[in-house]
């Protein structure tokens, strides 16, 4: 039995709040977010299973920058081109206790985002280099470039948590594939 | 409707078929961008290494048609979701139009605030047995609750208060048919 709602056009839950991902966001995301964690962690480097995780790495990187071209409003570069200012005023914002809604990601998000997408493109780069061509001398490059991702995927991850805090709404529970109660947004 | 096939509605909405089915394309296509990805990896390497022979044009054939299948499935992806989305919009603004309307009504009829909620109740489906658990009330309480609301509506039954609203709803030039007056 559920219980009556108390308002006439509301239903018994909120509306959730924050951007509500597409589904081919959510699959890049974390397969993105698997490959990044096992070759960079658990994965031995010169196993043939770190090359095909790399490879996959790469379909998702392609396929999310395809669906930036032609994919949903809030996926598509467009939407959030990078600004250091606009994150700036942002992060202060936040500081003072403002959360304006966003219609993708917000501005500090975007600039991790992007750096993100960089960091893992010269990580696949390299390794395609490194091992389909035997291009030696780009094993630091690959190394360096793979910490540099290991180390912003931590600061996403903290940044992700922090502003949950701050602006309330849950980014977590926007990106995962658990059902949502949805609202007229 | 009749006073047994009326059932309650759970305020929560399930994910209907068309959310799963863009959920579904979107995994289809992340694995097809996979297999591209090693195909034109296969290919590239087979023409860096072995030259352009029958056997890696036929794979170059082979990659370029998923790599466009990842293209077009990402485009049909976009269509469901755009389409779930419009659907969305106009449901929420239906239903928001129709608690409009709703609370339109009940401030002319005056309904008090318990009587607006037995009417409300009434309206969504529930039984007289319910609404009285749902309310903490008993059955009878209820009852003459639904009948003063009937009287101040100036309808007979369930039916009749329904109708008022979504003969609202619908408009006049819609139908074309007569209505029958409430009295």
């Amino acid at each position: 039995m559920s219980q009556p709602s108390e308002t006439l056009s509301g239903s018994a839950h909120p509306p959730s709040k924050g951007v509500k991902w597409d589904p081919v966001v959510r699959v890049t995301h974390w397969v993105i977010a698997l490959s990044v964690l096992l070759n960079g962690l658990i994965i031995e480097e010169e196993s043939q299973l770190h090359n095909w995780i790399g490879y996959v790495a790469l379909a998702m990187l392609a396929l999310r920058v395809l669906w930036g071209i032609v994919g949903t409003e809030e996926a598509r570069f467009s939407s959030f081109p990078p600004s250091l200012s606009k994150a700036l005023a942002y992060g202060k914002g936040l500081l003072r206790g403002e959360h304006p809604e966003q219609r993708s990601h917000n501005p500090i998000g975007v600039l991790m985002v992007y750096a993100m997408w960089g960091a893992l493109a010269v990580v696949v780069a390299t390794g395609i280099g490194l091992e389909v061509f035997h291009i030696s001398e780009l094993e630091d490059v690959h190394e360096v470039a793979a910490n540099l991702l290991l180390l912003l995927a931590f600061g996403h991850i903290c940044g992700v948590v922090l502003e949950s805090r701050l602006s309330g709404v849950n980014l977590i529970r926007n990106m995962t594939f658990r059902r949502r109660s949805r609202g007229p947004e | 409707m009749t006073e047994t096939d009326a059932r309650p509605t759970a305020p929560t909405r399930k994910t209907g078929p068309a959310p799963r089915r863009a959920g579904l394309l979107a995994a289809l296509v992340a694995v097809q961008a996979v297999c591209a990805v090693f195909f034109v990896a296969d290919v590239t390497a087979d023409f860096t290494w072995d030259g352009a022979d029958a056997h890696t044009a036929f794979e170059a054939v082979i990659a370029v048609a998923l790599v466009l299948g990842v293209v077009f499935g990402a485009l049909e992806i976009r269509r469901t979701l755009d389409r779930i989305r419009r659907a969305e919009t106009a449901l929420s603004i239906a239903s928001g139009a129709l608690a409009e309307v709703i609370e339109t009504y009940f401030d002319r009829w005056g309904l008090t605030v318990s009587e607006a909620n037995v009417a409300l109740l009434t309206i969504k489906g529930f039984e007289v047995a319910e609404i009285a658990e749902l309310r903490g009330a008993s059955a009878s309480t209820v009852r003459v609750q639904l009948a003063k609301v009937y009287a101040k509506a100036g309808v007979a039954s369930r039916t009749q208060l329904l109708s008022l609203f979504i003969e609202d709803l619908m408009g006049d030039d819609l139908m074309g048919t007569p209505s029958p007056s409430p009295d």
